[in-house]
């Protein structure tokens, strides 16, 4: 593994040592060479390789102005499956998120370097349609957006932009996203209703039919949960489940046993830097880094 | 001991460790109370002022008949009375010394205090110009109620009071008692205003369009002298199709002429012979009576159908008198379509110019400072607005209109002078920094997460805008439209300037082609006001209807806002609520 040599003794998860003798120079290694702005690997485990990547991120770079908030990401989002974004707030997990489809446009001070790439075509490169390129990205907020609007037409937003109006083919539309994002059994008799009026959960799950409305090749999700009680949190984390396999999703997250419960793997950040990248299994079970451990075993974080 | 234990703890001692009056806010709760009761009892106070007063205008009242020691009579209605004290000279202006004793007297028991009453004595007419008289309490000898005297609406020379001596058909007197009269006056009045009416309309109807086509035929001639020059043959013709015209037309005019004339006697054959207070006869034709009723025997039902058919005319027909007679219904019409007029300008124009500051221009010093233009904008005095107005569209736009399209009619101006759009442009205009910053305000209000979402999806920036800012602003937007409008429904200074009139000779929409006339100079209920309360020939007559048309205006801006209201709880329930 590339990243041995930098990375701290590995402890195995029955011997690990007190949280009181854990500070300071335990911590060192990885840390210590990004405080001191050192580049450093990734340590990205041998299972991610000759995977088939639908999004592929290549040497990207994000500022805020002058401010440095991704430093040199590299790895590959594997196709049809659930990968984690995890780390210390303020590390850039969202920023990275919102990279994949261009969001960050948006902020004015916004500055980037290196791309990304959706199924081979660049994201990032000049003439990039941004609207098109949006339109094959599905995206879903930390806080539920419904828009003011009914649901039946939330969920159609993507195809009326697009100027649809055949009436079948938008039932259709409704009726498979709100199944898929386990909605239509609760909301078929009121589609004409706000969407306002739904609670916060029902709101996150039309948010995702909203999103897989238009089919996307990759689904983003920014917390999704963050904002939603314990019981919508289950039912998200099940809808993951069962879209995996037909989306790519890539979600960001806080909840460590969430990381581990939905998602297939997971990628560890730290002050803008990618610092270890493998199967969940491995990154929460048998991490490579020390501090990839103290942080999924909540020591720090 | 005691001594010991409230030293140990003084924390515990009652009132040494209370929080202090400011502190606890109790006085900030009075001061922020009072207030707000000083300002609701404010406003309070001048819509009761504005309603009483309003309110009780077209109430019949009774008719009183005072002598005075000096052997006159008034017959009139009490307006108000009023206490004050009397000086030593207005004694020695009685005549008779027993008299003069007798009020010295009484006003002495009175603490030197008087009553004096104002009486609306009205029959004016080219001698008598004045229709009020102030009568001092110790100048009366006696008072009464006359049973039979009238109350007389006149179409001109506003009020007459007096009793019916008799009815005339002609010249001949065919009822010699009061209530012979009135039951005469009863027969035959609806008949004789109808004629009279229908003398009217013919001289406006057919008359007019023919005068009309003269007109036309005259401008014509204008038209091809200017197009084609005095000598020309296009010149010649169009003077020649004139000269027929006139002389076609000049038989029918006549013919018509005659006609409305013979209405004009037919109408003016009966009337009530009067006798007034003093004595004196007078021939008051029925043609000129709008309304009439014994004041002292009329129920109280029948005085409430008087009042509420005087507020029927006073909102549907015109102004009479100087406008201190009959009605508003041109003022309300100008209002309503000038404050239409200028929402549907300054709404679209403050939407745009909103959403660009805030949507789409890069946020900058630049940006600020078309901000800070745009808000004092909003503290510039009306008053520039008309001037501007004035200067702007009627002088420059309004005359270059003129010179391209009405050449004809020049030196006459057509649209060169205040009219009912350039008075919605410079209201509109007065208007945008009201709407710019309501709209900016709503703009910003909608949530981020909102367009995000939108982007997320795939749509552009107009369609984020379209789909999911504007309606989501919608209700902020109204808030501005309602500012707008109450706003510019009640200002007075800035369209005197650009085209409201005392008295405007055709609504802005008629029947007339083509229909709609922008250009026409309109009645205005705010102008109507001042007009009323301080350009009026008759003053003291018209100082009720003051209070009146205040009350109506209000009326008329308060039912626009509720409309208004209304309008943007649904949409805020919609987008903002979601029920």
């Amino acid at each position: 593994m590339q990243g041995d040599d930098v990375a701290a003794v590995q402890v195995p998860p029955d011997d690990r040592p007190g949280p009181a003798s854990h500070h300071g120079a335990r911590l060192g290694g990885v840390f210590d060479a990004v405080s001191r702005g050192e580049p450093f690997a990734t340590d990205t485990h041998a299972a991610m390789d000759g995977q088939a990547d639908i999004l592929e991120i290549k040497d990207f770079n994000l500022w805020y102005g002058e401010n440095q908030a991704i430093f040199k990401n590299s790895f590959g989002v594997p196709e049809g499956k659930v990968t984690a974004l995890i780390g210390p707030s303020g590390c850039g997990k969202s920023t990275l998120l919102r990279s994949v489809n261009r969001m960050n446009d948006l902020i004015a001070s916004v500055r980037i370097a290196g791309d990304m790439s959706l199924s081979g075509d660049s994201i990032y490169a000049l003439g990039v349609d941004v609207i098109e390129l949006r339109k094959r990205i599905g995206m879903v907020f930390q806080k539920p957006n419904p828009f003011p609007m009914s649901i039946y037409e939330n969920v159609v937003y993507s195809q009326r932009i697009d100027g649809v109006r055949d009436k079948t083919v938008l039932d259709e539309v409704v009726e498979t996203s709100l199944r898929g994002a386990g909605l239509w059994d609760e909301v078929k008799d009121r589609l004409g209703s706000s969407a306002l009026r739904l609670s916060g959960g029902q709101q996150q799950r039309l948010c995702i039919g909203r999103a897989i409305a238009g089919e996307p090749e990759v689904l983003l999700l920014d917390e999704p949960c963050s904002a939603l009680d314990p019981i919508a949190t289950g039912r998200i984390e099940d809808l993951i489940q069962e879209l995996k396999g037909q989306y790519t999703i890539l979600i960001v997250t806080h909840n460590m046993q969430q990381a581990q419960r939905a998602s297939d793997y997971t990628a560890f950040m730290y002050l803008g830097r990618l610092v270890e990248y493998g199967p969940t299994q491995d990154i929460f079970v048998n991490p490579h880094l020390k501090e990839t451990e103290d942080y999924v075993t909540g020591r720090f974080g | 001991m005691a001594k010991d234990s409230s030293q140990a703890s003084p924390a515990l001692k009652p009132g040494s460790r209370r929080s202090s009056l400011f502190a606890r806010g109790e006085s900030m709760v009075w001061l922020t109370g009072s207030t707000l009761i000083l300002c609701v009892a404010m406003i309070g106070g001048l819509l009761a002022l504005v309603t009483v007063r309003g309110a009780q205008t077209f109430w019949p009242q009774e008719i009183l008949r005072v002598e005075t020691i000096d052997g006159g009579a008034l017959l009139g209605e009490l307006v108000k009375v009023e206490t004050y004290e009397p000086e030593a000279h207005v004694f020695d202006a009685i005549e008779d010394e027993g008299e003069r004793e007798k009020a010295r007297a009484l006003v002495a028991g009175l603490d030197g205090k008087s009553e004096r009453w104002f009486l609306r004595t009205g029959n004016r007419s080219t001698e008598n110009r004045d229709g009020f008289h102030w009568v001092q309490d110790f100048e009366v000898a006696r008072e009464t109620r006359p049973p039979w005297a009238l109350t007389i609406e006149r179409s001109e020379w506003g009020r007459f009071y007096g009793v019916p001596k008799g009815f005339l058909d002609g010249e001949q007197l065919t009822a010699e008692t009061p209530d012979a009269a009135w039951a005469l006056f009863e027969k035959h009045h609806a008949d004789a205003v109808e004629t009279g009416e229908e003398a009217h309309e013919l001289e406006k109807d057919g008359i007019g369009a023919i005068d009309a086509r003269i007109e036309a035929a005259r401008l014509r001639v204008r038209a091809a002298e200017l197009d084609h020059g005095t000598d020309s043959p296009e010149h010649a013709a169009a003077q020649k199709r004139a000269a027929d015209d006139e002389a076609r037309w000049s038989s029918e005019r006549a013919r018509l002429r005659k006609r409305v004339d013979a209405l004009h006697t037919e109408s003016r054959r009966f009337a009530f012979l009067m006798t007034s207070a003093d004595g004196g006869e007078h021939r008051v034709g029925l043609v000129d009576i709008v309304r009439a009723y014994p004041a002292n025997r009329v129920g109280w039902w029948e005085k409430v159908g008087i009042y509420l058919a005087r507020w029927w005319e006073f909102l549907s027909e015109e102004p009479r008198e100087a406008n201190s007679e009959g009605g508003v219904w041109p003022a309300i019409f100008g209002t309503v379509i000038l404050t239409l007029i200028m929402t549907l300008l300054v709404v679209p124009c403050g939407v745009l110019g909103a959403l660009y500051l805030r949507e789409y221009a890069k946020q900058g010093p630049l940006v600020s400072l078309v901000r800070i233009a745009v808000n004092n904008l909003a503290g510039v005095p009306s008053i520039v607005f008309g001037v501007f107005g004035f200067g702007f569209f009627c002088y420059t736009i309004g005359a270059g209109i003129d010179d391209v399209f009405f050449a004809e009619q020049l030196p006459h101006p057509t649209f060169g002078k205040g009219g009912i759009l350039w008075a919605s442009l410079t209201l509109a205009l007065l208007t945008l920094p009201v709407v710019i910053v309501a709209t900016e305000e709503a703009l910003s209000a909608v949530p981020n997460s909102m367009r995000e979402g939108s982007y997320a999806c795939g749509a552009s920036k107009w369609q984020t805008i379209r789909r999911i800012v504007l309606p989501r602003a919608m209700p902020g937007i109204m808030t501005g439209m309602i500012l707008a409008i109450a706003r510019g429904a009640g200002e007075v200074a800035p369209i005197m300037l650009v085209g409201a009139a005392k008295m405007a000779p055709s609504l802005p929409v008629d029947g007339s082609f083509p229909f709609v006339h922008p250009e026409r100079s309109f009645m205005h209920l705010g102008f109507h006001i001042y007009d009323l309360g301080f350009q009026s020939p008759d003053a003291k007559a018209a100082e009720p209807l003051v209070f009146t048309t205040t009350l109506l205006l209000i009326g008329i801006v308060v039912l626009l806002n509720v409309v208004a209201i209304t309008v943007r709880g649904r949409l805020r329930r919609q987008f903002v609520e979601g029920r």
